[in-house]
């Protein structure tokens, strides 16, 4: 069974190359054919992903993983990088995430990006994002899990450039890609020292020597390197997960089409950073204080992006804030090391948080691309459905008694109260806003007086031709593909959290994440209740506001937001970081960049170059000729000169002699 | 073999395109180069099959395939051929490119001159393979030599605006450069004749004699220099240090290294397709094979000491010339420029003198080859169509040229060094070597160059968000006197993508599947860098041992050590 983990990512890779020749022919038939190639794919992989953790569970789990070899890839002296795969608890939990969710949006999306003329590249990409993530979670060393970083960094960059004609669009792909680019930066180096450090990038070998080292022993540039690894790769996984003050290209990053959103950029690839630091959660460890930072800005994130989402009206941004402060919440858990806490919330959240992006979806192409919360209202009797199924997934976002998320924030909380009880309180706070905004957009799309205004885009483009059938109104989904994946969702983000509860203990306990627990139980207990019963019904509490404000006075919230109007529009502009960037960063690079090419043109090869070195030949030539001019008179002049100096030397000697 | 490859292209440059093609048909002499150098490709396979890959060199056989015939009996040059397996790897680039770049070349203007053209192509190919090829200096220099003449009248002849000044500075420039590099060629050998009695021009004995020329303490009046500030009025220095100054001289100029690069991204702006594909692909790398195969092996006392001046140099020139590359509105001169950035990380893992670093360094040269001779190939399929390079007047290719775009966006990925394709494994290689070369680089070279991957991706992002994305802009083609007026912008035709396929399909399998190319490289890298190695190890044990032993031997200096061991 678990021979079959090569083909977890090989058959998107071949997917990739099919969906690309596809779409290179001309026949309209063969291009649409192209999701059903890329969703077989997927499946398939979902399928070999559950034979491999079946195959794994059958092994008795080993706790140190199952490696299965694939093939060589960078092998020198002795360094070695190779396509293989360690399977233990940690990596089932993700590829069944990756797949499972992989496997339904790939089917939604077949029928979501129906009609747009880039639906074979979309599926093409969409494979290659599958290849690559399925890498990174499935790698048994740093480079392959580099690998796989970038490659969904790339798969990222093309999708949300994927309506490539938009300029908005081409920015915000060119900043997800350079943002992460500076992580990865990071990520490399942290990289190499893990190897100068250990000899070895594998994580049998890192793991185990991480957590048996004891760092007080090491003196020097060693010393050194354990001190600053933990923050080079922490680097990475702030750059890719999207923490403060790398989060400026996930809210940007809604530009793509929405399925890219609800799997890329909310349920799998940001989760990649709290994937990578609880892997190598022994590594982080040489570092306390690394540690410390990593629990402090994700608490930061978390409350930073929740206050953002308060104030937003574009409902993708909205999810996109809230994926943000979730993601925060991970970061906080992984770094009180509470790894199955933040490993099982990465599991929940992927569930709701696609089902919300994906009805969100539902929204967007029911109202011709509106996305604006203050032009729509009382949708609910336009689509139930959706209405029914969104709200699922705000219940389990906002953390309400016996949904997922309750369960899994809830054991992040629990650490944080106990190791950091700032950070813990930071925490609750940030639920408490977390139920209110996403009550706050529920009850303003779907209650209330039934009031819309389409939008005028048709797959990211505005409208040229005529009205088609997209635009006569608000409707349902019509088509089964595209509502089933909804309803698993929907499942998943009520059920996954007490159904999968002991069993993700089970997995990740048993895998190379775990970190002994020094916790007292006892302790532990009473406070989990506490944390339960103040987020668990501050939620409660938070959403009868949210109706109060958003559904039956809207009027008042108006008022409220007048009143306090430089909080919100600093808030609605995100704390003007994007534009502080702009200036500090980009500017001053191209500044720099501009200075550099007049250096290069005038100094370097002006002068140097061309002056300096290109002329001095000429030169001397010159002064050569100054002599040989025949000239009589020139020639005494220079013989009386040469006769002076050796005059003048000669007194000089004798003088100081 | 070796020499028959050579003879293959040049009796083709010399005799079958002159001679033998019908004159005025420009296709005969399309096909009849086409042929020539698929022949040599062939025979560069053969080659490759005959080579004895599990055989490393060694000290009595540092090369295969041998063959030498005399040539001056006096001073003892010989016309010696023989390679070892980076040799091999390059003169395959060589033969790879070279097919594409004459494929990729018929769709040019070629000035009514195409039969030219392409016997200064075939010459041009001729002397890349006797570079790569020589086992004798002099044999090595006059090929060194002679790549510049073909390249000299196809950047004069058939490049664009500015060509002749592009052509001559980059003639002078690295003629300029490699008197050096001669100079200290004839020293190193006049050193050996002395010792031995023998002439010779042999390498490996050239290697052997240069080594003790760190022994051999020299003064060099720095004369009128002396009065600037900071410059001391003599440098004592060993003569092992001058060699590697001649040698660093002429190398350097061609690799390009900042700040000799300036002739570069003129002559790449202004050559043709096929020479610019050539140039960047092949020609740079006769830089960084020299300083890999007589710098680094004559002078390894003078290359440690020297190795972290280089990689300064080195790193300046990655960000500085990245930094470039992000202003440019030339879409060739950011390539170009971005070509010295490139090199740069090549020459940076080459003095990391490590196994992963110098791998890395030899990785690169093959993947820059591939890559950015793709990049140059694609930017010749949008000059051909649109008669500018101006990017201000280019946008949404993507939507246009839709196979051109995914070929454009493909090879971009390789050169910002997307793990699984090529350009990662030299990139991450180089890096990673000078990380770990701690006794001679370090972490601190490491980082700096490190920051190139981000200025790299942001100027080839630049690049892609400019020309592939964006909302469709054509340039407005003048055709003034051209008679296809309005004709339909199409996108590649099957000739243009029979060019791009097979280096798309050597940057795949080079960047999933790179092993057995870099366990081939082991042998010889090990054999190359031993002296290296030797003076790197006895520095960290002085280091060590003067720690320890300080107030027993404070006579004992390490300088003295180190040229024993390195002996």
């Amino acid at each position: 069974m678990l021979n079959m983990a090569p083909w977890i990512p090989t058959l998107p890779f071949l997917s990739m190359f099919v969906c690309g020749a596809m779409f290179a022919c001309k026949s309209q038939a063969i291009r649409n054919a192209t999701a059903w190639v890329a969703a077989a794919a997927v499946a398939g992989s979902f399928l070999c992903s559950v034979m491999v953790v079946k195959g794994f569970v059958d092994a008795g789990s080993p706790a140190a993983g199952v490696t299965v070899p694939y093939f060589e890839w960078i092998n020198i002296g002795d360094f070695h990088a190779n396509f293989s795969f360690l399977i233990d608890g940690l990596t089932c939990v993700m590829l069944m995430v990756v797949t499972g969710i992989g496997t339904l949006i790939t089917l939604y999306a077949a029928g979501y990006m129906s009609g747009d003329s880039g639906y074979g590249r979309f599926f093409a990409y969409i494979s290659l994002f599958i290849f690559a993530m399925s890498c990174l979670v499935l790698g048994d060393n740093l480079l392959l899990l580099f690998l796989g970083w970038e490659g969904v960094g790339v798969a990222s960059y093309l999708l949300i450039g994927f309506y490539y004609r938009k300029p908005s669009a081409v920015a915000a792909a060119k900043k997800a890609f350079i943002v992460n680019r500076i992580g990865d930066f990071g990520f490399a180096l942290g990289l190499m020292g893990t190897f100068v450090l250990f000899g070895s990038i594998a994580y049998s070998d890192v793991i185990p020597a991480a957590h048996a080292l004891d760092v007080s022993s090491l003196t020097g540039w060693r010393a050194d390197l354990a001190w600053w690894i933990p923050f080079l790769l922490m680097m990475g996984a702030f750059g890719k997960s999207a923490q403060l003050p790398l989060h400026v290209w996930l809210p940007d990053a809604m530009e793509g089409p929405t399925p890219v959103s609800a799997l890329i950029h909310a349920a799998t690839m940001v989760t990649a950073g709290v994937y990578m630091i609880a892997r190598l959660i022994n590594v982080f460890n040489m570092n306390p204080t690394a540690l410390a930072f990593i629990a402090a800005v994700g608490g930061m994130t978390a409350l930073f992006a929740a206050t953002i989402a308060l104030c937003q009206y574009d409902l993708k941004r909205v999810w996109a804030y809230s994926t943000l402060s979730q993601l925060g919440y991970m970061f906080l858990g992984v770094g009180v090391m509470a790894t199955t806490g933040a490993v099982f919330h990465l599991f929940t959240h992927a569930f709701f948080k696609a089902l919300l992006f994906l009805t969100a979806g539902s929204v967007m192409h029911a109202m011709a691309g509106q996305l604006d919360l203050r032009k729509m209202s009382g949708l609910f009797s336009k689509m139930p459905v959706t209405a029914i199924l969104m709200l699922m997934g705000c219940l389990a976002l906002a953390g309400v008694p016996f949904t997922a998320g309750f369960y899994s924030k809830d054991i992040i909380l629990t650490e944080a109260l106990i190791k950091a009880p700032v950070l813990g309180w930071i925490g609750i706070f940030t639920a408490l806003l977390t139920a209110f905004y996403t009550f706050r957009l529920w009850f303003r799309v779907f209650l209330g007086e039934t009031k819309y205004e389409m939008g005028h885009e048709h797959h990211g483009y505005p409208v040229e031709h005529d009205l088609d059938d997209h635009a006569h109104g608000p409707h349902e989904m019509p088509w089964w593909p595209m509502n089933a994946p909804l309803v698993v969702l929907a499942i998943g983000a009520i059920a996954a959290g007490f159904a999968c509860h002991g069993w993700m203990e089970g997995m990740i306990h048993n895998s190379t994440a775990a970190v002994a627990s020094h916790g007292d139980a006892e302790h532990h207990h009473s406070v989990h209740t506490f944390v339960s019963i103040v987020a668990g019904g501050g939620a409660l509490v938070m959403i009868a506001l949210a109706a109060l404000f958003h559904w039956k006075r809207r009027d008042l919230t108006e008022k409220i937001a007048n009143a306090f109007s430089p909080v919100v529009t600093l808030l609605y502009n995100k704390y003007y970081i994007d534009e502080c960037y702009n200036v500090l960063v980009r500017g001053v690079l191209n500044m720099i960049a501009w200075m550099s090419y007049i250096v290069d043109r005038v100094l370097v090869d002006g002068v140097l170059i061309d002056v300096v070195i290109g002329r001095t030949p000429r030169f001397v030539a010159h002064v050569g000729r100054m002599f040989q001019r025949g000239r009589l008179q020139g020639y005494g002049l220079t013989m009386g000169l040469g006769l002076a100096i050796v005059l003048f030397i000669m007194v000089w000697k004798v003088m100081a002699g | 073999m070796l020499p028959g490859m050579i003879l293959v292209a040049l009796v083709g440059g010399l005799i079958i395109l002159p001679f033998f093609t019908p004159s005025g048909r420009d296709s005969a002499a399309k096909g009849a180069a086409l042929l020539v150098s698929s022949v040599v490709f062939l025979l560069s396979l053969c080659m490759a099959f005959q080579f004895d890959w599990s055989a490393g060199p060694t000290t009595d056989h540092p090369y295969q395939l041998t063959i030498a015939w005399d040539w001056i009996h006096r001073f003892g040059v010989s016309l010696g051929f023989g390679v070892d397996a980076v040799s091999v790897w390059l003169i395959l680039l060589t033969t790879f490119l070279f097919p594409l770049a004459i494929l990729g070349s018929f769709g040019d203007d070629l000035r009514g001159r195409a039969k030219e053209f392409y016997v200064w192509l075939l010459v041009l190919q001729a002397a890349l393979i006797g570079v790569f090829a020589a086992t004798d200096v002099i044999l090595f220099y006059t090929f060194f030599e002679l790549t510049l003449v073909p390249l000299f009248f196809l950047i004069g002849i058939y490049g664009s605006g500015n060509r002749r000044y592009a052509a001559m500075k980059f003639f002078v420039f690295t003629l300029a450069g490699s008197i050096f590099t001669f100079i200290a060629i004839v020293y190193v050998a006049w050193f050996n004749a002395q010792q031995t009695g023998v002439w010779t021009f042999y390498v490996p004995q050239l290697i052997e004699a240069a080594r003790a020329l760190a022994d051999v303490s020299v003064v060099v009046p720095m004369g009128v220099l002396g009065w600037l500030p900071l410059v001391p009025a003599e440098i004592h220095t060993s003569a092992q240090h001058l060699v590697l100054a001649g040698l660093f001289c002429g190398f350097a100029v061609k690799v390009p290294l900042f700040p000799v690069h300036t002739w570069l991204p003129l002559a790449h702006t202004e050559a043709p397709t096929a020479g610019s594909v050539i140039l960047a692909g092949v020609l740079l790398k006769l830089g960084s094979y020299g300083l890999f195969r007589f710098a680094v092996p004559m002078a390894p006392v003078a290359v440690v000491d020297w190795a972290p001046f280089v990689a300064v140099i080195c790193i300046i020139g990655i960000l500085y010339t990245a930094l470039i590359c992000w202003v440019q509105g030339d879409l060739k001169k950011l390539v170009a420029y971005s070509s010295v950035s490139h090199m740069g990380f090549c020459v940076l893992g080459l003095f990391a003198l490590n196994m992963a670093g110098v791998g890395g360094s030899v990785m690169y040269m093959i993947n820059h080859g591939l890559s950015t001779g793709a990049l140059f190939l694609c930017v010749g399929m949008v000059y051909n169509r649109y008669h500018t390079r101006d990017m201000s007047q280019m946008g949404g290719f993507g939507r246009k040229l839709p196979v051109w775009s995914t070929f454009f966006v493909f090879f971009c990925l390789a050169s910002v060094g997307l793990p699984g394709l090529n350009g990662f494994v030299g990139e991450f290689l180089t890096i990673f070597g000078a990380f770990t070369a701690t006794n001679v680089l370090g972490i601190g070279y490491a980082a700096f160059a490190a920051f190139g991957l981000i200025l790299g991706a942001i100027y080839i992002l630049y690049m892609v968000g400019r020309v592939v994305m964006g909302p469709l802009n054509e340039p407005v083609h003048e055709h003034g006197d051209d008679d296809e007026e309005h004709h339909e912008i199409k996108d590649l035709n099957a000739r243009e993508i029979a060019c791009l396929v097979p280096l798309a399909i050597a940057c795949l399998v080079l960047g999933l599947y790179p092993t057995p190319l870099l366990r081939s490289l082991e042998g010889t890298i090990e054999h190359v860098t031993a002296g290296t190695t030797a003076v790197v190890q006895a520095r960290a044990e002085t280091e060590n041992t003067t720690v320890i032993t300080t107030t027993d031997q404070p006579t004992m200096g390490p300088q003295r050590t180190l040229a024993e061991v390195s002996r």
